[in-house]
């Protein structure tokens, strides 16, 4: 590929564009910005002259002086948060004065367009989703995935599970992976930002497959909502291609808030509430001593005989205590023309309803904004964050001590609580088959803990080379490291029930991942205006080197009470190093004619990957769009605005899989080498995804009403796949690109503004997306992609023709059940249970404010989608499900599931209605504020509630759940996981 | 275009962020695990050294597997832990499913069988000054030696199916070819010579670190013992299953004579599948505590054990098991535990113990088939003997040289049966060699004695055959 020449060719149109001279007769117009309504100035509205690149910044009384070119002029004013305002300026004027309105959508608001460009949303050749900080922020929540539920559209936000301090998966626009990475890419302020879960080991102690099942936190969990002005999701591949091979599964662009000019502005909010527990399952009680013991055998008669037949509460026991959680954000905010500051420094502390499990975050910003004379403008990022993830024991284990599972078997009528000498009740002394476990004699002793250290920081430099009114150059560098410590201490005592009776009782684990993300790019940015038209030349070179390390030592057969990994016997060692540098150049131009009607964009990006096959090569992704807007059409000030889009994505193979590595075997006390039955593939190259997306977007009544219609086919080719050859080639496994998956669907977002007066306000947003999947081509048999459920249970099976999200497993034949199906006879088949793909998936925001009191609430709607409920398959074991031995679990259980295998009972609708956020805010008057004497010149107080209602028909907790954490595909297994849990915190937040 | 040019273009335009054009940059190695590649592109004798340690252990590969399948195919014990239903229906009474239980026991050995290949591969780009021919020589014998006991192991299991033995291939390659029954032997019998060559030929001492199992057997002198034992095995193997006949017999006998055989020493005496209970290493595979259900020893042998002089029954049959009580699942009743791999007298389940692969009883045994088939009977009855009295304390046999052939077969499955239980599934290969299928027990209507094992569902999607698949065979 001549990448080359291309770049050349770009350099050339930059150069060639050599600018004309400034006007020889100008003049001075001065005035002042200032809010509607409250008249408050506007600092930092940019003031522009249209058809010239002459602009200019209110200082923070809104006062501006400009110099504009004899004769009329229009000037164009915008601030963030405002909608932008256009004022006709006669030539015998020198004032002007401008009121601007609130951009209650967001329209005006500047989003990325390349890697060194930005555009206006109105202006968006393409769909990028928009989140403002303080919708984030509004209502307490622990990460900022949940913050972001029924907020964007064609973004699936999903939880795993209950679990304090996140564990959440965002999907863009489906599932565009097999076995590739599936994580859209994070970058925070130019800063390329890892959200790895780095796995610690919790199946050693907990008996289940190592690493698939360890459910950790996305490192997401480190950033701090509150330090967020906005997020942007770059979700087609015609906007996300900037970012080439790193952004198959989409792009989210955090920036963080920059100082503001002015005298310094402190806030400071404190906010205190607590978690309880949101539904729980009802205990199954024992009508008579005979009943308990035809559940649970001779050994209920004995403890029976010593113990009372109470019906104990387990969910309540284990999970019904709550805590004080609190969050407190400090912040200061200020500087003046050359230097602009924000320092903030959060902490945080979520207790959790388990006992011993919560988050704590506690974080440390400071951004700086530094002129270097006329030209140079420096803008530092820099945040240290600590978090410590408490996450508790949950979703599958085989030796009880998670405690979703233990609940599952453990007899209603054992109390869970500690005696009064101090000690627990083991419930293996209670029943047959009840474990040798108590969860709270495990909450008491065992530790699961995560502690991450975290720096991000990194700088922004822009110079602008060369500027006159037609024309500018600017050159832009931006460098940045993401560098975090986690280490997981994992403590699971001898003394503990399910501990002691193991041949060697007692399990420690220190867990480290380092991990180091380093990149840096440097662009050159050429921008043209001839009368109505602007043309902008952007080329540049982006690097990027990622590391992340780890190392685990398990120990077990500890000695009493220590958890030092030296203090046992067994020692398991283990280290793990993922590397990968990519460096790309790319070349991008944004046309803007007619009067700013219509833009086109076309760019393309050449990359190379370490991770590659061929590590020379350049994969190039091409990237086309653009947008028509029809101006006053519907009405004054309406526009309705046409755009389509195309481009390509790469997902880089993973790392490793070029090479076929030997296996290590361990005999005679020699360390050996053998083949390690895997093939790699010296020629893998990148998943690619081909995408068009087409939509148009309606703004009525300036603003006022907006709607965002989004259609989008895609398709992945070369996937990244793992066939199987013949095993007397002494190969299990061949890694290969092959097969193709399409992906389609559609992404609508509204916003309304019913009610906009003085006193009152309504504004409604709502988002709808709809999404489905296929396997068009895959050269392989089917197969059950990695953490996809449990063989025979219902499971992902990926085949050609069918969904990626189909699930699959035993069902009857048609026409037969249980009734005309003997036992061992032959009436089941492998067939289609259900699909973990919902059926479209809603969100709905309103806000209300009258005078100074606010109240805003969201709805997150999921219809459709199917759920593998094994926690009731595992409750249906124990004899713990609140109808065992009637009819209905006789049916389901045992003449369904026992004797014949049928899963089709424990497939469930997904359906939810989830009352996501609720907030009321009221914000004292400045008089009162003033009187209270502590020099506060504002003060809010409110009420916020997450999670408080939901509705579903789930037998289960929570539809939202996954089993194996975050997946390519999500499997939507729910085994006995964290119980979810509602939040309510009181705030109040001070400006002085 | 290459990235050079564009280095050379970035450099021109005078662009001063060359970071990627250093091409080293980009050549990340994985750190994790040696590749194939860096390990046998210029290999050095200290990489041969763990290769040879690969090799020792892919020896293991499926062991426990085919002595717990083959021998509930052989009636020598059953499954009974019932948590996987397949080990009292399926294994006892088929059919067996090519892609689950009646595929097993196939792709562990062609793994090590691979790590073989990759490690002869790479013994001749060893320069001379690092590795002497002899040495060479040596490593050439020892892999080669253990791959034939691989190939013998795969071509039991598959029986007159044969079994694909040029499995060196890339993966760009068709899969290899299906050999007869008989030209698979050929060619064991073949490869197990090319070995004793290469050993003969080697020098004082192995260059690497001898796995465990084979002590006393640790040099290529003493080794090449080992290389003739289970060459005889195979020769015999191949008299029974594919009609060697005599020759075959003579062929044993020769071999025999340049093994370890000793009827005065310890019957103990050979090589061992060697394990440890140490952190890390492979441990027994088949130990359990006396408490623990999977394991039982088939009834039928205590029933059919003979009796010692003093009306006690044969002492293989009372060493090697102990009464406990009784399990049943689907109708199979058992009651006897295997304690062949127990610590003796506490029968504690003992990770360490070791497997025999080739031990001075079964050289015996052999040379008695051997002799028998040869027209040396007396002798083949002396050998005989020797195995009765010396491990079951049993009288001597009754036959004599004017016996039947088939009542010396009757009496030489016997002592096979008793004297290597639970080791590597002789009663089943036995009564296919010999065609006494009859003879084992089948305790349920329906239960069967497979004559193979069926060709696993991977093997026949790769060739493009509809499972279950009968290769062509050349």
């Amino acid at each position: 590929m001549s990448i080359h020449r291309r770049v050349l060719r770009l350099a050339a149109a930059a150069l060639l564009a050599v600018p004309g001279l400034l006007h020889a007769q100008s003049r001075q117009i001065s005035g002042t910005v200032t809010r509607s309504g409250s008249g408050a100035p506007v600092p930092e509205a940019t003031v522009s002259i249209a058809g010239t690149i002459t602009s200019t910044r209110t200082d923070a009384q809104g006062k501006f002086t400009i110099t504009a070119p004899a004769g009329d002029v229009r000037l164009t004013v915008r601030a963030i948060g405002f909608t932008r305002k256009d004022l006709i300026v006669l030539s015998t004027k020198i004032a002007a004065d401008i009121v601007l309105d609130q951009d209650v959508f967001k329209l005006e608001e500047v989003v990325v367009s390349g890697q060194a460009t930005t555009v206006e949303r109105r202006n968006l050749t393409t769909s990028i989703g928009y989140v403002s900080g303080e919708d984030l922020t509004r209502v307490a929540s622990p990460t900022i995935e949940s913050a972001l539920y029924g907020k964007l559209a064609g973004v699936n936000i999903q939880g795993n599970g209950g679990a304090p301090g996140g564990g959440i998966q965002m999907q863009i626009r489906g599932n565009n992976t097999i076995l590739g990475s599936y994580d859209p890419l994070f970058v925070v302020d130019g800063v390329i930002y890892s959200n790895s879960r780095v796995t610690n080991g919790r199946g050693t102690i907990v008996d289940e497959a190592t690493n698939v099942e360890d459910d950790p936190a996305n490192r997401l969990a480190d950033l701090n909502p509150a330090d967020i002005q906005s997020i942007e999701v770059l979700k087609g591949a015609a906007a996300a291609a900037i970012y080439g091979s790193q952004a198959a599964s989409g792009v989210v662009i955090v920036k963080t808030i920059r100082g503001l000019a002015g005298a310094p502005r402190v806030d400071v909010s404190q906010r205190l509430g607590s978690f309880d527990l949101l539904r729980a399952y009802k205990p199954g009680c024992f009508a008579s001593v005979a009943d308990a013991v035809s559940a649970y055998g001779a050994k209920a008669t004995a403890f029976l005989a010593t113990h009372p037949l109470t019906c104990y509460d387990h969910y309540d026991q284990i999970w019904g205590k709550n805590r004080v959680s609190y969050e407190t954000v400090a912040d200061v905010n200020g500087g003046n023309e050359t230097t602009k500051y924000f320092v903030s420094a959060t902490w945080k502390k979520d207790n959790a309803i388990e006992p011993g499990t919560g988050f704590a975050r506690q974080a440390l910003r400071v951004n700086l904004d530094q002129k270097v004379g006329q030209k140079i403008n420096l803008s530092v990022s820099s945040v240290f964050n600590r978090s410590v993830h408490n996450r508790g024991w949950g979703n599958n284990c085989n030796n009880f001590a998670c405690f979703g599972y233990a609940e599952a078997y453990i007899p209603s009528f054992v109390d869970l609580r500690k005696q009064a000498d101090g000690s627990y009740l083991n419930p293996g002394t209670a029943g047959g088959s009840a474990p040798n476990a108590n969860p709270l004699q495990t909450a008491e002793f065992s530790r699961n803990e995560a502690e991450t250290n975290r720096f991000t920081g990194g700088a922004t430099l822009t110079y602008n080379a060369y500027t006159t009114d037609k024309s500018s150059i600017r050159v832009i560098g931006t460098a940045g490291a993401d560098l975090f410590n986690q280490n997981d201490v994992l403590f699971s005592p001898n003394n503990l029930f399910y501990e002691a009776i193991q041949s060697r009782p007692g399990t420690s684990i220190d867990n480290n991942g380092l991990s180091r993300l380093i990149n840096w790019n440097a662009n050159i940015a050429h921008t043209l205006r001839v009368g109505g038209s602007q043309f902008a030349t952007t080329a540049g070179i982006q690097y990027a080197d990622n590391r992340l390390k780890t190392t685990r030592i398990t120990t077990d057969n500890l000695l009493p009470g220590q958890s030092n990994v030296d203090r046992g016997t067994n020692f398991a060692v283990g280290e793990f190093l993922q590397r990968n540098r990519n460096l790309a150049f790319y070349g991008q131009e944004d046309v803007n004619l007619l009067n700013d009607r219509l833009t086109i964009s076309g760019g393309i990006r050449a990359e190379r990957s370490s991770a590659n096959g061929n590590i020379n090569k350049y994969y190039t992704f091409p990237r086309a769009s653009a947008r028509y807007t029809f101006r006053d059409l519907i009405g004054s000030g309406s526009e309705l605005k046409l755009r389509a889009g195309y481009g390509e994505l790469g997902n880089p193979p993973n790392f490793g899989n070029k090479f076929t590595t030997l296996g290590t075997p361990l005999y005679g006390t020699q360390i050996g080498l053998a083949n390690g039955g895997v093939a790699g593939d010296a020629t893998i190259k990148p998943e690619r995804v081909k995408e068009i997306e087409g939509g148009f977007d309606l703004n009525l009544w300036n603003g006022r009403a907006t709607v965002e219609v989004t259609g989008y086919r895609r398709r992945t080719t070369d996937l990244l796949l793992s066939r199987t050859p013949a095993p007397s080639t002494g190969f299990n496994s061949q890694i290969f690109n092959g097969g193709i998956i399409s992906n389609k669907g559609l992404e609508v977002l509204v916003g309304l503004t019913p009610v906009q007066k003085r006193n009152f306000s309504w504004v409604s947003q709502t988002t709808f997306t709809i999404h489905r999947s296929n396997v068009d081509s895959l050269p392989v048999p089917g197969f059950r992609p990695p953490g996809s459920g449990f063989g025979g249970l219902g499971v992902l099976f990926l085949e050609q023709g069918h969904p990626l999200t189909r699930i699959y497993g035993p069902r009857y034949k048609s026409g037969l059940s249980a009734a005309n199906c003997a036992v061992g006879g032959k009436c089941t088949e492998q067939g289609d249970l259900g699909d973990t793909e919902p059926t479209f998936r809603m969100g709905f925001t309103n806000g209300f404010t009258y005078k100074s009191l606010n109240f805003s609430f969201t709805v997150d709607w999921q219809k459709g989608g199917t759920v593998t409920n094994l926690t009731q398959v595992l409750r249906d074991d124990g004899a713990t499900a609140v109808d065992w031995g009637k009819p209905a679990w006789t049916k389901r259980f045992l003449d369904n599931f026992a004797f014949r295998g049928v899963m089709t009972d424990y497939i469930e609708s997904a359906t939810f209605i989830k009352l996501r956020e609720v907030s009321v805010n009221y914000a004292l008057s400045r008089k009162v504020a003033q009187a209270l004497g502590i020099g506060a010149k504002e003060i809010r107080l409110g009420v916020t509630g997450r999670d408080l209602l939901w509705s579903t028909k789930y037998s289960g907790l929570d539809p939202e759940v996954a089993n194996f954490g975050a997946q390519a595909i999500r499997s939507n297994v729910d085994v006995t996981p964290y119980p979810p849990s509602r939040s309510v915190f009181f705030n109040i937040a001070v400006g002085f | 275009m290459t990235n050079t040019k564009i280095c050379v273009a970035m450099a021109l335009a005078g662009v001063l962020a060359v970071a990627g054009c250093s091409s080293d940059q980009f050549d990340i190695q994985n750190t994790n695990a040696p590749t194939v590649e860096a390990t046998t592109g210029s290999p050095t004798k200290l990489t041969l050294a763990r290769l040879a340690v690969g090799v020792g252990s892919g020896l293991l590969a499926d062991v426990g597997g085919e002595i717990a399948t083959w021998g509930a195919f052989g009636r020598e014990e059953y499954n009974l832990l019932g948590n996987d239903p397949r080990t009292t229906t399926e294994t006892i009474g088929g059919p067996l499913d090519p892609g689950g239980v009646g595929g097993g026991q196939w792709n562990g050995k062609y793994a090590a069988i691979r790590t073989i290949n990759i490690y002869l591969a790479a013994i001749d780009k060893v320069p001379a000054s690092d590795m002497t021919a002899g040495e060479k020589a040596a490593s050439k014998g020892y892999a080669q030696t253990v791959k034939a006991v691989l190939l013998h192991r795969l071509l039991l299991r598959n029986g007159t199916l044969g079994i694909p033995v040029d499995v060196d291939a890339g993966l760009d390659q068709p899969p290899a070819p299906f050999l007869t029954q008989a030209n698979a032997y050929n060619r064991i019998v073949t490869l197990l010579d090319d070995a004793r060559t290469n050993l003969a030929a080697g020098s004082a001492a192995f260059p690497f670190v001898m796995s465990p199992g084979f002590t006393g057997f640790d040099t290529p002198a003493s080794f090449v013992q080992f290389n003739r034992a289970y060459s005889a095995k195979v020769q015999i193997h191949r008299a029974t299953f594919v009609g060697g006949g005599t020759a075959a017999y003579q062929a044993a006998l020769a071999a025999i004579g340049q093994s370890f055989i000793d009827v005065a020493g310890s019957l103990k005496t050979g090589v061992y599948y060697g394990y440890s209970s140490a952190s890390g290493e492979p441990s027994n595979p088949l130990t359990e505590p006396l408490e623990a259900v999977r394991f039982y020893i088939h009834h039928s042998i205590e029933t059919q054990a003979q009796l010692k002089a003093n009306g006690d029954k044969d002492d293989r049959y009372t060493s090697k098991t102990v009464r406990v009580a009784t399990r049943t699942q689907n109708n199979l009743t058992e009651t006897l535990k295997p304690v062949i791999y127990n610590v003796p007298g506490t029968f504690a389940p003992d990770l360490d113990a070791d497997i025999p692969l080739m031990k001075n009883e079964e050289l015996i045994l052999l040379r008695a088939e051997a002799r028998w088939f040869t027209s040396d009977k007396a002798a083949a009855l002396s050998d005989i003997n020797v195995v009765r009295t010396r491990s079951g304390g049993l009288p001597n046999t009754s036959l004599t040289p004017g016996s039947s052939d088939a009542a010396f077969i009757t009496e030489l499955m016997y002592n096979r049966r008793y004297s290597l239980l639970w080791e590597q599934g002789t009663s089943w290969n036995d009564a296919r060699r010999f065609s006494r299928k009859g003879d084992l027990p089948r305790d349920r209507p329906g239960d069967t004695i497979f004559d193979f094992m069926p060709i696993p569902a991977g093997e026949c999607d790769a060739r493009g055959l509809v499972v279950p698949c009968t290769p062509p065979t050349t």
